[in-house]
């Protein structure tokens, strides 16, 4: 019996043993199971990136300010970064005209204006949602909340084919007007008559 | 994020029909039996009907309107004009005359639009100064409505129109028809284009002729306090109140005094051919 005991004894050893492992190699699989598909997409990137040197892509756009010569609105080149969709890059856009002129043009909304989001419908209308800035930062009369309104309008029915119309939000909400005069309830379509030359 | 955005976007419309719901009963209620005054230039109003004109003096209480250099604000000029108007047409004509304001206070777009309605206006006048991030930027100009729609629901509107060729107020009367009653407030003003800009042609003229400032003509733009206005309907930007020059003669009485005659003559001139 103690003969047949210390015979065994290794083997029950081995047993317990081998489903101690067989537990910590399930644990291992299951618990690694994530790790796995982060280090398949890890792996893919660099796979996809030789055609995709995409990051450093630029493209140019127009921006349009008032200037002090005539009534209509001056286009102004900037660079952006280009990608990955056209809200993106209407997204930046709006940052840069809200910057303002490189020239001595004149920026028609103020510069502490933030960005908050640009999303475009399929129908091509985009919805501009500006901080609350846009409404607080100037005291608008017509020609300047008209000038504020066009320039963001005709900036982005310019620039990108997919945006028909363009509706303005503020702090994610429709308002009536930004300053009193021009409603704000309704998509603009883009006034490129005046726009200068 | 997107989602917000996205709720936002479907439940404009309904906001929409909300607001010009609100509009249009209590106005509806009013002109129940009544013709409208000036509708359309059809069945042209008895010769003793008393007219009535509602002015708008921009802006007013916590929203001042635009600033001037100086610090001149627009909601003080354009009270003073407006009341100085109503003196001259409560002096010279026998026209009854309606202020949204006549002292500083807060007065929503939707009240100003709606006190044209629910007094029956013939004629609205909103008084403004101007403003421009332009240094230069001078002169006087005249705005009626563009709605700013998009071209379908410009057709909609038209088709609309040509369909329902009799008397907006007929239809608003019936109160089981709800939609339509919001579908015509929200277009109120475009019935009244025409004469509109007939309107804002006379004055135009007559600031040009007693003012001395530039030239600025008759323009379009979609003013939320036009677009519900129920009658022809005009936005007067009188001068720049951000021209250092031109926010000294607003402030002066002077100034406002001719002002107010321009568009009083511009009145006399447009009532004679709407009697």
């Amino acid at each position: 019996m103690t003969n047949d005991g210390g015979k065994w004894r290794p083997v029950l050893i081995l047993g317990g043993l081998s489903v101690v492992l067989a537990v910590l190699v399930y644990i291992f699989f299951m618990g690694g199971e994530k790790e796995n598909i982060k280090r398949t997409a890890e792996v893919l990137v660099p796979k996809a990136q030789p055609p995709a040197a995409e990051p450093a892509r630029r493209k140019t756009v127009s921006l349009f300010f008032l200037s002090e010569d005539d009534d209509l609105l001056h286009g102004e080149p900037r660079e952006i970064a280009a990608g990955p969709s056209d809200a993106a890059e209407a997204e930046r856009t709006m940052a840069e005209l809200i910057k303002g002129s490189e020239k001595n043009l004149i920026s028609a909304l103020p510069s502490e204006t933030r960005v908050r989001q640009v999303f475009v419908t399929k129908d091509g209308t985009a919805y501009v949602d500006f901080g609350r800035e846009i409404m607080e930062k100037f005291s608008y009369g017509s020609s300047s909340e008209l000038a504020a309104v066009y320039s963001v309008v005709d900036t982005l029915a310019f620039n990108f084919k997919s945006i028909k119309k363009v509706a303005i939000l503020v702090e994610g909400a429709e308002r009536e007007t930004l300053g009193g005069h021009i409603d704000l309830t309704r998509p603009f379509l883009p006034d490129f008559s005046i726009l200068a030359k | 994020m997107n989602a917000g955005i996205r709720n936002e976007r479907e439940h404009a419309p309904a906001s929409f029909a909300l607001a010009f719901l609100l509009l249009a009963l209590p106005a509806a209620a009013l002109a129940s039996g009544q013709a409208s005054p000036g509708g359309a230039g059809q069945q042209p109003a008895g010769a003793n009907k008393i007219r009535t004109v509602v002015i708008d003096p921009g802006h007013g209480g916590m929203e001042t309107g635009a600033k001037g250099p100086a610090g001149t604000l627009e909601k003080n000029d354009t009270l003073a004009i407006a009341l100085k108007l109503k003196a001259l047409i409560e002096k010279d004509m026998s026209f009854r005359v309606v202020l949204t304001r006549d002292k500083d206070i807060d007065v929503s777009v939707e009240t100003r639009s709606a006190t044209a309605n629910n007094q029956k206006a013939d004629v609205f006048i909103s008084i403004h100064t101007n403003s421009s991030r332009q240094r230069i930027a001078q002169g006087s100009e005249t705005y009626f409505l563009s709605t700013g729609a998009t071209p379908d629901e410009e057709t909609r509107r038209l088709a609309y129109l040509e369909n329902n060729s009799s008397r907006i107020d007929d239809h608003v009367d019936k109160p089981s028809e709800d939609e339509i009653k919001l579908i015509l407030w929200d277009m109120a003003q475009t019935a009244y284009i025409r004469q509109s800009s007939q309107l804002a042609d006379m004055i135009q003229a007559e600031l040009n002729s007693l003012l001395g400032t530039k030239d600025r003509g008759v323009k379009q733009a979609p003013f939320k306090v036009l677009t519900g206005v129920a009658c022809p309907a005009v936005l007067v930007e009188t001068a720049f109140i951000s021209n250092p020059e031109e926010e000294k003669k607003l402030a002066s009485d002077e100034f406002q005094t001719s002002v107010a005659e321009a568009v009083y003559r511009g009145l006399e001139n447009y009532f004679r051919i709407y009697p």
